[in-house]
């Protein structure tokens, strides 16, 4: 653990149901995440991006292995004490907002400032704050169904931001935003990474956000796969390793493809697909 | 935490203004049984109260009026009056009997009491129109009673059997439960199969049979002390002071319909947990996800019990506190209102529980299911 790892995880493994029922859903996975740092994490539908999100976020505890948030070790707490590491240490993102709906977007944010001990009329003048700095001030005293898809997210990172978290969590925080907003949510989440000094962890299927990150990590069947060994379908753009891809050559070139229906779309108009993403 | 729990009320009015109408109906069954009983408390023992008697001598045994049979001899008249302290004495005859009135001869519970001629207690306080004491043939009868039948001066009725001419209309001689009717003592003894009366007065009392002595005692002299005395010195009575009577009259006729109240006030308590437990509930499950969310970003579990609690008690007081004006001009008693009120926490108490026992339940990493 080098002096500024904010998140540690160590050869975590969850495993869900047992016996014959039994699903590994995590494998044996180690990440390291340094403040400042962005980590994207991702993988196909059902690799287990979100069970170790929400392990990292202490909404889980690992079946084996630890995790350690700025030092403390999450996989041994009670759940009693989880609360508050949720409340005073990390910042969550949701794919769909998950705004209170009653309450105002000013009220939004500043009830997690209460929570975490704020007086009311401090918690508002900060979630005033937070909100002016990413551009909200017009929309303080608005209610969330008011707001735009990028507005609604951009108030979700504010109420990410209003208890100072180390860790930021973010599930998939594009997937409800068209292609110019989903960049922009993501270059604000760069800047609050390095200009605050706080470590952001994405999950993410969307693959348009990846040069945002500092690293991508491909989460496979529970485990991390090396970027390296992974190519992408130049037809569905899924990610897909070499070895088990269904392959083809053309022009002198080879073509992985996640099924053989992919390599036949292809091999019907390979032109269409050759652009579009780089091997 | 109130502040949410009130936006969350708020939020869907339609099913608010709804709900709190239901249990505000429930509530104010609640306060109308009580404030029926209350009203009606008072006029039970109305006739006792308005006698002009200090104390009321009966056969030994009888406490009260409604639903009892006292019979004295005539001869106990002479000797009450003959107690020291005793300035006066009014013999009355008296039974619970219907009453015939309107054209399809509907029938009144009444308390018929035969007045002696020349009686100063036990008739009519305040009369409307006509006599006060009726003569024979004649009866004097409530006036509310006498304008739902469409019936005046000179119109007949039946009493016990025979028809009596109405002579005079009284006012504040009927209650919720009956009415009182005055009829002459002789009329009464004739009617009840007692011998002829001849003319019988207060001052000469020659009939047999008799329900009760009235007794007006001395300036300066303590109607229990005299009661006291006259059950020492009369064989075979009770005696009571009017304000003893008048309480065991209205203590049986309570009993009579406490059954029937407790009843109604569970029917409406039910009712008013049932409207609010589901509001509660509703409005809890419908943020279940919101609920989640708190939980993800680590609220704790007494503060989401809280929020659940300030939305419950919330939204009592939205049904409250619109209803304190009315309560006040119907001059609902405080212990009325301290019962509502119990009830109503009580209520909200038990309909909070569902919902805390669900949020309880409820995992935050759901929230990354859209749960």
């Amino acid at each position: 653990m080098t002096k500024n790892t904010t998140l540690q995880v160590t050869q975590v493994t969850k495993r869900y149901g047992s016996g014959a029922t039994e699903v590994q859903a995590i494998r044996d996975v180690s990440l390291e995440v340094t403040s400042g740092e962005v980590v994207l994490i991702m993988g196909p539908s059902g690799s287990g991006k979100t069970t170790l999100l929400q392990m990292m976020g202490a909404l889980l505890k690992p079946t084996e292995g630890t995790i350690q948030l700025n030092g403390e070790m999450l996989s041994t707490l009670t759940e009693k004490h989880l609360p508050t590491i949720r409340l005073h240490q990390i910042g969550f993102i949701f794919q769909s907002f998950n705004l209170l709906s009653a309450l105002t977007v000013l009220d939004n944010i500043a009830l997690v400032a209460e929570l975490v001990g704020a007086k009311r009329r401090e918690a508002r003048k900060k979630a005033a704050s937070i909100l002016t700095d990413l551009g909200l001030r017009e929309r303080m005293h608005f209610l969330p169904e008011q707001l735009s898809g990028g507005e609604k997210q951009r108030v979700a990172i504010a109420r990410a931001l209003v208890n100072d978290p180390a860790l930021i969590l973010a599930d998939e925080p594009t997937a409800n935003l068209d292609s110019k907003i989903g960049h922009e949510i993501m270059r604000l989440l760069q800047g609050i990474a390095k200009e605050q000094g706080r470590s952001v962890v994405i999950v993410s299927h969307d693959q348009r956000i990846q040069d945002i990150a500092d690293r991508v990590l491909w989460l496979e069947d529970g485990a991390f796969k090396e970027m390296a060994t992974m190519a992408t379908d130049p037809v569905c753009r899924m990610k897909v390793e070499r070895e088990k891809a269904v392959t083809t050559e053309w022009r002198g070139q080879s073509y992985s493809f996640c099924s053989r229906g992919c390599r036949n779309e292809f091999l019907e108009d390979p032109q269409q697909f050759l652009n579009a993403v780089p091997q | 935490m109130l502040r949410y729990a009130l936006r969350n009320l708020l939020q869907n009015k339609i099913r608010l203004v709804i709900s709190v109408g239901g249990v505000a109906l429930a509530l104010t069954l609640i306060l109308a049984l009580d404030a029926i009983l209350t009203g009606v408390e008072g006029q039970l023992s109305a006739y006792i109260d308005h006698s002009g008697a200090d104390v009321f001598v009966s056969q030994s045994g009888v406490r009260n009026l409604h639903m009892v049979s006292s019979s004295l001899p005539g001869s106990v008249v002479g000797k009450v009056q003959a107690v020291p302290g005793v300035a006066s004495v009014t013999p009355i005859m008296y039974v619970t009997d219907t009453m015939d009135v309107g054209p399809n001869q509907d029938r009144y519970v009444v308390y018929v009491i035969g007045l002696p001629q020349g009686s100063t207690m036990g008739g009519p306080w305040r009369i409307a129109q006509g006599v006060s004491i009726p003569t024979d043939g004649q009866t004097v009868i409530d006036r509310s009673l006498a304008e739902k039948y469409g019936l005046g001066i000179g119109d007949k009725v039946n009493i016990l059997g025979q028809k009596l001419t109405i002579a005079g209309l009284s006012n504040g001689t009927a209650n919720l439960l009956n009415s009182v009717a005055f009829i002459s003592l002789n009329d009464f003894a004739r009617l009840r199969g007692n011998m002829s009366m001849g003319n019988a007065t207060s001052t000469s009392p020659t009939m047999p049979i008799i329900s009760f002595v009235l007794v007006k005692v001395k300036p300066g002299v303590s109607p229990e002390a005299v009661a006291t005395r006259i059950e020492q010195e009369v064989t075979g009575v009770t005696a009571q002071s009017r304000g003893a009577f008048a309480t065991q009259e209205r203590k049986i006729v309570k009993d009579m319909v406490t059954d029937l109240l407790t009843t109604m006030n569970l029917v409406g308590f039910l009712v008013g947990l049932a409207v609010m437990a589901l509001t509660v509930y509703i409005a809890t499950l419908s943020r279940r996800v919101e609920y989640g969310i708190l939980k993800a970003v680590g609220a704790r579990n007494r503060y989401l019990y809280g929020t659940v609690l300030a939305l419950t008690i919330t939204f009592l007081l939205s049904v409250i506190i619109p209803n304190l004006g009315s309560n006040l001009a119907l001059q609902i008693s405080s212990a009325s209102l301290l019962k509502v009120g119990i009830v109503s926490l009580v209520i909200a108490t038990l309909s909070a529980l569902l919902p805390i026992r669900q949020i309880a339940g409820l995992d935050p990493a759901l929230v990354f299911k859209g749960v």
